[in-house]
């Protein structure tokens, strides 16, 4: 278990922490945008940096204050770190205890065949499969992750991300996995934490920081695009809020008193779109607006919609299956639905 | 059409880059003319007599020496200065940078006063060395005071340099596989900065075995080749101090030869 107590670090114009955080045999993803002090957590729990304040221990053995080599925290940066005048089986053995883990490793990372290469004729999926490799070659007790799929291709990024998750399903070790792309936040942590200015904002399973995002920064950086001002009206079984000239229904009790102001949260991908005589306008929250942007984004197309008297624009995702029938010309019209499950809302 | 015109064009446009490279060229033919020049108006009878002569082989030889041990020591206290140079940020590290240049900006002449002013007879280090039997001036002990300080920036300088350009996080990552500083320096830093650190010392060698100002302060005697030449041309004229010279121009080609040899990596 890694444990960070009051953890602390200030520089000249940004200050980290004081931090408690505690890492089980879990990966943690720790998600924010640059500059959030994603990279100044790593450094100091491997040691690069030295904390102002706090303390940081790894399965009881305290670390702060231990050189970096005495930490047995493994290391892989975001564009691998290989040494450039070894091999890639250099690489690997200059971590490793002897020349069969070294054969071991390369068979589990399918990095057999480029075992003599030089790691600048590598690509960098490649390079990231040696960094790992070597990183595991040392046999560490915590796994520190900074950004390794960064900078890779988008294919190559899915291919690497699924390898990764079943290589963390194997370590039974703490894995801090620290990226500012929510995708690959949420599909390789079993906890995440999305971190700003230094401070941990929200940690929860993924699923439950995305649905239930605690603060309004939170919910944007992890794809809330629908984040708005609302009144509450109502607060029997549920709550019904006015945003603009409309009523809508959340399953949520938010314990603030009626004509108290909340912000509804509501993900793109639980609006749903449909044809403009596909539904039921009497429905609960159910809306019609006009069209003023479809963009196709391969996996999936953005449709941005303009409602009138709600106030801003309406972002919903839709799948391509879904299109279907649908009119993606800019001016049309379209009807849109939101669950009151997919209505969460914020104290302001 | 366009093709046609395409190419008139480029035809009458300047080629700057042959321009620039032929400037170049003009740079490299001033360096390579006066050598050609002397080794080819020296008759090779008079430079193999002066090559036997036991003044030229003496001095050829402690300039050799001293060069090696000045060399020897600019690099065994540079390359760590020049680590903590790179790896530094801060007013300290900028004033130490200062002082490291100083010695490459004096007169060789002045560094030699100076270097007096601390190593001479009459100074506190100069008579406490000479209890001990050590001349530090008007010795081999004094060339080699002389040539260090003049020609040690060149290692620190050029080595600070290759450092920097080594990643941090390659320092960083080996020593989270559990490697020592030491021992991350000596595997990783050194043989990556190799080729920068051996370039500064082979400027720093051929600055030692060239240095003259600060030499013939502290230690006119024992002669070395520059000394010789100078002496040479002092008291028989130009005429006798050439052919020293060309001994001196094939010490310093063989040499520069050799280190660039060792530009494979020893470390490895």
């Amino acid at each position: 278990m890694l444990e960070l107590t009051n953890l602390s670090k200030t520089y000249t114009a940004f200050e980290f922490g004081p931090l408690d955080l505690t890492v089980g045999d879990e990966v943690l993803s720790v998600l924010g945008p640059s500059g959030s002090g994603k990279s100044t957590l790593l450094s100091l729990i491997a040691g690069i940096v030295d904390p102002d304040g706090g303390s940081i221990s790894l399965h009881g053995r305290r670390l702060d204050g231990r050189p970096i080599a005495d930490r047995e925290t493994g290391l892989v940066f975001q564009d691998g770190a290989l040494f450039p005048h070894l091999t890639a089986r250099e690489n690997i053995a200059y971590a490793a205890t002897d020349a069969a883990r070294v054969d071991e490793l390369a068979a589990t990372f399918e990095i057999a065949d480029l075992l003599d290469r030089q790691p600048s004729t590598l690509s960098g999926g490649e390079r990231q499969r040696v960094a790992l490799a070597r990183t595991l070659a040392a046999e560490p007790r915590a796994l520190l992750l900074d950004e390794p799929l960064s900078s890779l291709d988008t294919s190559i990024r899915r291919r690497l991300r699924s390898e990764l998750h079943a290589l963390f399903v194997d370590l039974d070790i703490p894995v801090i996995y620290v990226t500012h792309d929510q995708r690959t936040a949420t599909a390789l942590g079993d906890r995440l934490a999305v971190i700003r200015d230094g401070a941990v904002e929200q940690i929860d399973v993924p699923s439950r920081v995305l649905s239930r995002p605690e603060t309004r920064f939170v919910a944007s950086f992890t794809g809330t695009e629908n984040v708005l001002p609302a009144t509450v009206t109502d607060s029997v079984d549920g709550t019904t809020v006015r945003i603009g000239e409309f009523a809508l229904r959340s399953t949520e009790t938010v314990g603030t008193p009626t004509g108290s102001t909340v912000t509804a949260c509501i993900h793109p991908t639980r609006v749903g779109v449909h044809a403009a005589g596909g539904v039921d306008t009497e429905a609960t929250n159910t809306l019609t607006g006009t069209v003023d942007q479809w963009l196709n984004e391969g996996t999936e197309y953005r449709v941005l919609v303009s409602v009138a008297g709600l106030g801003k624009p309406l972002v919903a995702t839709v799948r391509p299956a879904a299109v279907e029938g649908l009119s993606t010309e800019p001016g049309s019209t379209v009807g849109l639905t939101i669950p009151p499950e997919a209505i969460h809302l914020l104290p302001r | 059409m366009f093709p046609r015109q395409s190419q008139t064009e480029s035809a009458r446009r300047v080629d700057w880059l042959s321009v620039s490279y032929l400037l170049g060229a003009l740079l490299l033919c001033y360096y390579l003319l006066p050598f050609v020049s002397l080794v080819t108006s020296q008759p090779l009878g008079v430079v193999a007599q002066r090559l036997t002569s036991p003044t030229v082989l003496s001095a050829a030889s402690t300039s050799l020496t001293s060069s090696a041990a000045s060399t020897a020591i600019a690099a065994g206290l540079g390359l760590p200065l020049a680590y903590w140079l790179a790896r530094t940020e801060g007013p300290k590290q900028t004033l130490a940078t200062a002082v490291v240049v100083l010695p490459l900006v004096l007169p060789p002449i002045v560094s030699g006063m100076l270097l007096l002013t601390i190593v001479g007879p009459e100074t506190l280090l100069g008579r406490l060395a000479a209890e001990n039997g050590i001349a530090l001036t008007r010795s081999t002990a004094g060339i080699v005071l002389a040539q260090t300080f003049v020609a040690s920036p060149f290692v620190v300088i050029t080595a600070k340099a290759a450092f920097e350009a080594v990643d941090p996080a390659l320092e960083s990552a080996s020593q989270s596989l559990g490697k020592s500083r030491l021992t991350t320096v000596r595997r990783i830093t050194l043989p990556i900065a190799w080729p920068g650190i051996l370039a500064g010392i082979t400027l720093a060698f051929a600055r030692a075995i060239g240095e003259f100002g600060a030499t013939i302060m502290l230690a006119y005697y024992p002669r070395t080749m520059p000394v010789q030449i100078w002496v040479s041309f002092t008291t028989l004229g130009l005429d006798n101090a050439f052919p020293v010279a060309v001994v001196l121009v094939g010490i310093a080609v063989v040499t520069l030869v050799v280190l660039n040899t060792l530009g494979s990596n020893p470390f490895e």
